[in-house]
């Protein structure tokens, strides 16, 4: 269907990093980028994702009242909530690095630009499907936390807090994830996004205490482009944006060693969150974000 | 090592500068912020040392060349240290004979060239000599060479002369022919040491170029000599002083001799000084040759004979165009001319009806004493006469007082003033006394008028007299070849007082020398001095020398020269206004034989070598020279700029960053 391709290739043009870019307003962005996604996204059981009726359940504390069946209380005195298919009643926690490291990249974006967009689509999405959503900057200590709710208005909270995020400091995971890990009681989903410029033991320590703990741990890796493939044809002097220190590198050690380096790093972290159960998410900023969204998706798929 | 200008060490200060610039230059470049340097190559650093090393070296470049800027303007000298220690060079020996005509005394001489060359054998087998003359002027009678043989040559061929040696001027000439001679210079005065050579100043003595001084004295103990100190002529008496030191009395005669004939012999008085009177000379036309003679045998020849000029010229005629012979201003005219020491000139009076115009060519300058009473003839005769080189002396009398022009000059006259503004008398105002004819005139402002002609001065004119009211008084004005002298008033003195003024007989006598165009001519001179032949003239001519030789060869003969009188005798010049007789006798002070004092020597010899010196040579410690390294450094800045200007190129050539981001 022509109307349908055009239509698809619309919405996955908004994805665009560049085309987000244009937005300021970081609400319109995520909506902007899930509504796109879902727009080219196949109704299928598999992902469980529509607002389609699935059954009654009995109503807990907690529960948004909006999705109270008020009709069935009438006729039955009993306070039950709607269930639609691909709901989960699951809650997400957003772990957001604004460390100084994230500033890097662009144009059109840096990372921690693009991570802001990743964060607040994961947040809208999940808020779609009537997911608890929280959030939680961090760099070397906790900047910033909203705790998990499906409440309305929530969501514009943990939205402002994404956008607020500014890049600085170095990074550290002990201090933030002991402290999420101290305030989170209901298992439920956590995805950390960060680029991951650290010890992966170290990393380990910190997130493996979630994974015994009952979350689902997700590491976005985010990354841009001359992280990944940099592209340097003369000496240059690298200065790190966390410890300040400079290096001064040629062009072909950035050409054909630097990238093996960096895969390494990345293979390296991946399987370490394969070793603790966790999943690792590979996003390039100059990727669009449906991919990262794809992954969150299959990723939650499995989990239920 | 030292610096002649260290103030320019300042300079070093500018070092700065690259220093910034390069602290700039390494902070700023290329560097590039970046995610994490955690999986960056540490040995990569490598390359920021290296490159470091670079800007290092380029650094130490640019502060070097500023430091060699610095240095090279400090100028720095250097001292070789292996050339102190050695024994110091031989140097320059210069033997200083005195060739002045008290050498010429018995023994003298003959002992002077020993002690030159006994000077020349004690010298260091090393050293270069010169060999020096010295009476009025010093000459090199050797070149620097350490030829002894020339040297001993050319003492042999020194004699006594008829100059007079200065010491003063001698030390000066020697002084600056030392600069350039190799130092250690020692200087041998080989002398009789007169106390009358010494300067009036001691410190002409000192020479700074001189490094020693070595005094030879080859004077004799005792003195025995007469000398002919003067010769007076007063009209045809001759008075000669005669002085003696050391002599017998009644042992000498004088013998005085006019144009080489013996006209007198007389006795002459033991020491002390005499003068020996002659009388009755019978003057012949033109300059007399006059010879004193003392006819014994002394110490000193050659102040023996004393020889003066006689001036014995007719006088002059000129001729006084007037209206009345026997009229006042031709009687004051007359006296004040006849004034003349040497009575030189003789008015011939002549009425104007009479004069004869042709005959203007035969006087060199003339006289009208009213210029109103001239006609048209003698007015055109008298102008044709300034134009060919004449003069004219005029005065407006009467008769021109009612004219409206000056004749000859063309003058406007206007209506007579008549007394001063006040009903006074008039005065003069204003004397030009830088002008020749006025420079030996005296009371000028002691004359009263009461009536000039008020002539109208034109641009030709110089006024060189104005009255009180401003009118010029007395004019002259070139005309050709010639002028005339215009005073603007009468000889009557019935209008000023001029003539019966003192300053109208040397007035007259000054515009007679000024208009005859005869300079005062000097007919006396000492041997040693020059002749100036442009005195007469603007040309030269011929001088003869007492032995009857052309001095001036023909090529010389038509440029003005300065005639060096060497000989004593009488120099007969020929010039284009006339030949004449020139006098040289030898300087009075030759013949003053006493020597210089002991103590005087020595203070000589210790200012030239130092306190502490003894009369003999003295040969002071000889510091080596000091080497000017500023070439060396400016030839080093010139490379270390090359280097610099190519390492620059290599290392700071535009580079291409990071490509994509």
């Amino acid at each position: 269907m022509p109307g349908l391709g055009a239509s698809q290739s619309t919405a996955r043009e908004l994805l665009q990093p560049e085309v987000l870019a244009r937005l300021k307003n970081l609400d319109l962005v995520a909506r902007s980028v899930v509504e796109g996604f879902l727009i080219g996204l196949h109704r299928s059981p598999k992902f469980g994702f529509s607002q389609e009726f699935a059954e009654y359940r009995p109503y807990t504390e907690g529960d948004d009242p909006r999705f109270i069946d008020w009709n069935v209380y009438a006729r039955s005195d009993k306070m039950v909530v709607k269930r639609f298919l691909g709901e989960t009643n699951s809650h997400l926690m957003l772990l957001l690095d604004a460390s100084a490291s994230m500033g890097f990249g662009g144009p059109p974006v840096t990372k921690l630009r693009y991570a802001q967009y990743l964060a607040a689509s994961l947040a809208y999405l999940a808020s779609r499907q009537h997911d608890a959503v929280g959030c939680m900057i961090f760099d070397e200590e906790v900047r910033d936390f909203r705790a998990p709710s499906s409440q309305a208005g929530k969501l514009q909270s943990v939205l402002h807090c994404i956008d607020a995020a500014e890049a600085r400091t170095g990074t550290k995971f002990d201090k933030p994830f002991d402290k999420f890990h101290e305030q989170s009681i209901r298992r439920g989903l956590v995805a950390v996004i960060s680029d991951f410029y650290c010890d992966i033991e170290h990393l380990l320590e910190s997130v493996r205490p979630l994974a015994w703990q009952g979350q689902d741990v997700v590491l976005f890796q985010v990354l841009d482009e001359q992280e990944l493939r940099p592209d340097f044809s003369a000496n240059v002097l690298l200065e790190d944006l966390e410890s300040g220190e400079a290096v001064e590198v040629a062009p072909e050690f950035m050409r054909e060693e630097y990238p093996v380096r960096i895969q390494a790093h990345i293979d390296e972290l991946s399987r370490a969150a394969s070793g603790i159960g966790a999943d690792h998410v590979l996003v390039n900023t100059r990727d669009s974000l449906d991919l990262a969204l794809r992954n969150y998706l299959l990723f939650r798929q499995r989990r239920q | 090592m030292s610096l002649l200008a260290p103030l320019f060490l300042a300079g070093l200060l500018t070092i700065a500068v690259p220093f910034w610039l390069h602290r700039l230059q390494t902070e700023s470049s290329d560097r590039k912020p970046f995610s994490s340097a955690m999986l960056l190559q540490k040995s990569e650093q490598r390359v920021h040392v290296r490159k470091k090393l670079k800007y290092l070296l380029l650094m130490a470049l640019r502060i070097l060349a500023l430091a060699l800027v610095a240095l090279a303007f400090a100028r720095p000298l250097w001292t070789n240290p292996e050339a102190l220690p050695g024994p110091p060079p031989d140097g320059t020996h210069i033997v200083l004979v005195d060739t002045s005509a008290s050498m010429g005394r018995a023994g003298v001489f003959d002992r002077a060239q020993s002690l030159a060359r006994g000077a020349i054998d004690s010298a260091p087998d090393g050293a270069l000599l010169q060999v020096l003359g010295a009476s009025a002027e010093v000459r090199e009678m050797t070149s620097l060479s350490a030829d002894r043989d020339a040297h001993l040559g050319a003492i042999g061929s020194l004699a006594p002369d008829a100059a007079r040696l200065d010491l003063g001027q001698a030390m000066s000439a020697v002084d600056r022919l030392a600069e350039s001679l190799p130092p250690p210079v020692v200087l041998h005065v080989v002398s009789d040491l007169q106390d009358s050579s010494l300067p009036a100043r001691f410190s002409d003595l000192v020479a700074a170029n001189i490094s020693a001084l070595s005094i030879h004295d080859a004077g004799s103990g005792d003195v025995r000599n007469r000398a002919i100190g003067s010769i007076r002529v007063t009209g045809d008496n001759v008075d000669v002083s005669v002085s003696g030191v050391g002599v017998e009395p009644g042992a000498a005669s004088l013998v005085l001799a006019l144009n080489e004939v013996a006209v007198g012999e007389q006795p002459v008085a033991g020491d002390g000084m005499t003068t020996v009177s002659f009388a009755g000379l019978q003057l012949q036309p033109g300059d007399n040759r006059l010879r004193a003679e003392l006819t014994v045998a002394d110490d000193l020849a050659i102040d023996n004979a004393r020889y003066h000029v006689i001036q014995n010229d007719p006088p002059a005629p000129i001729p006084l165009v007037t209206l009345n012979r026997s009229g006042l201003p031709v009687t004051y005219l007359t006296a004040a001319l006849h004034s003349e020491p040497t009575d030189a000139y003789r008015v011939e009076p002549m009425v104007v009806g009479d004069f004869d115009t042709r005959t203007l060519s035969r006087y060199r300058w003339a006289i009208v004493d009213d210029i109103g009473i001239i006609d048209a003839e003698l007015e055109a005769a008298l102008a044709d006469f300034v134009t060919a080189g004449g003069g004219l002396l005029a005065f407006t009398g009467e008769r021109s007082a009612s004219a409206t022009r000056v004749p000859v000059l063309g003058n406007a006259i206007g209506g007579a003033s008549i007394g001063g503004p006040g009903g006074d008398f008039l005065s003069i105002g204003q004397v030009d006394s830088g002008h020749p004819l006025l420079a030996e005139t005296q009371g000028w402002y002691a004359v009263n008028l009461t009536q000039s002609t008020p002539v109208q001065a034109i641009t030709a004119d110089q006024v060189l007299i104005r009255l009180d009211n401003g009118e010029p008084f007395l004019i002259e004005r070139r005309i050709g070849l010639g002028r005339v002298l215009l005073v603007a008033g009468g000889l009557e003195n019935s209008s000023n007082d001029l003539p019966i003024r003192p300053v109208f007989v040397s007035f007259i006598i000054e515009a007679a020398q000024y208009l005859s165009g005869i300079e005062k001519q000097e007919r006396s001179f000492a041997a040693g001095e020059s002749l100036p032949l442009s005195q007469a003239g603007t040309t030269s001519g011929q001088v003869i020398d007492p032995d009857g030789r052309s001095i001036l060869a023909l090529a010389d003969t038509t440029r003005a020269q300065r005639i060096p009188l060497r000989k004593t005798g009488f120099y007969e010049v020929y010039t284009r206004d006339g030949e004449y007789l020139v006098a040289v006798n030898t300087d009075p002070r030759e013949s003053q034989l006493a020597p210089i004092a002991a103590e005087t020597r020595q203070r000589w010899v210790a200012a030239m070598s130092g306190p502490g010196a003894t009369e003999g040579t003295v040969i002071p410690d000889i510091e080596a020279q000091p080497y000017e390294l500023w070439h060396v450094l400016l030839l080093l800045l010139a490379v270390v700029l090359i280097v610099e200007s190519i390492l620059a190129n290599v290392y700071l050539a535009p580079r291409t960053t990071a490509g994509s981001s």
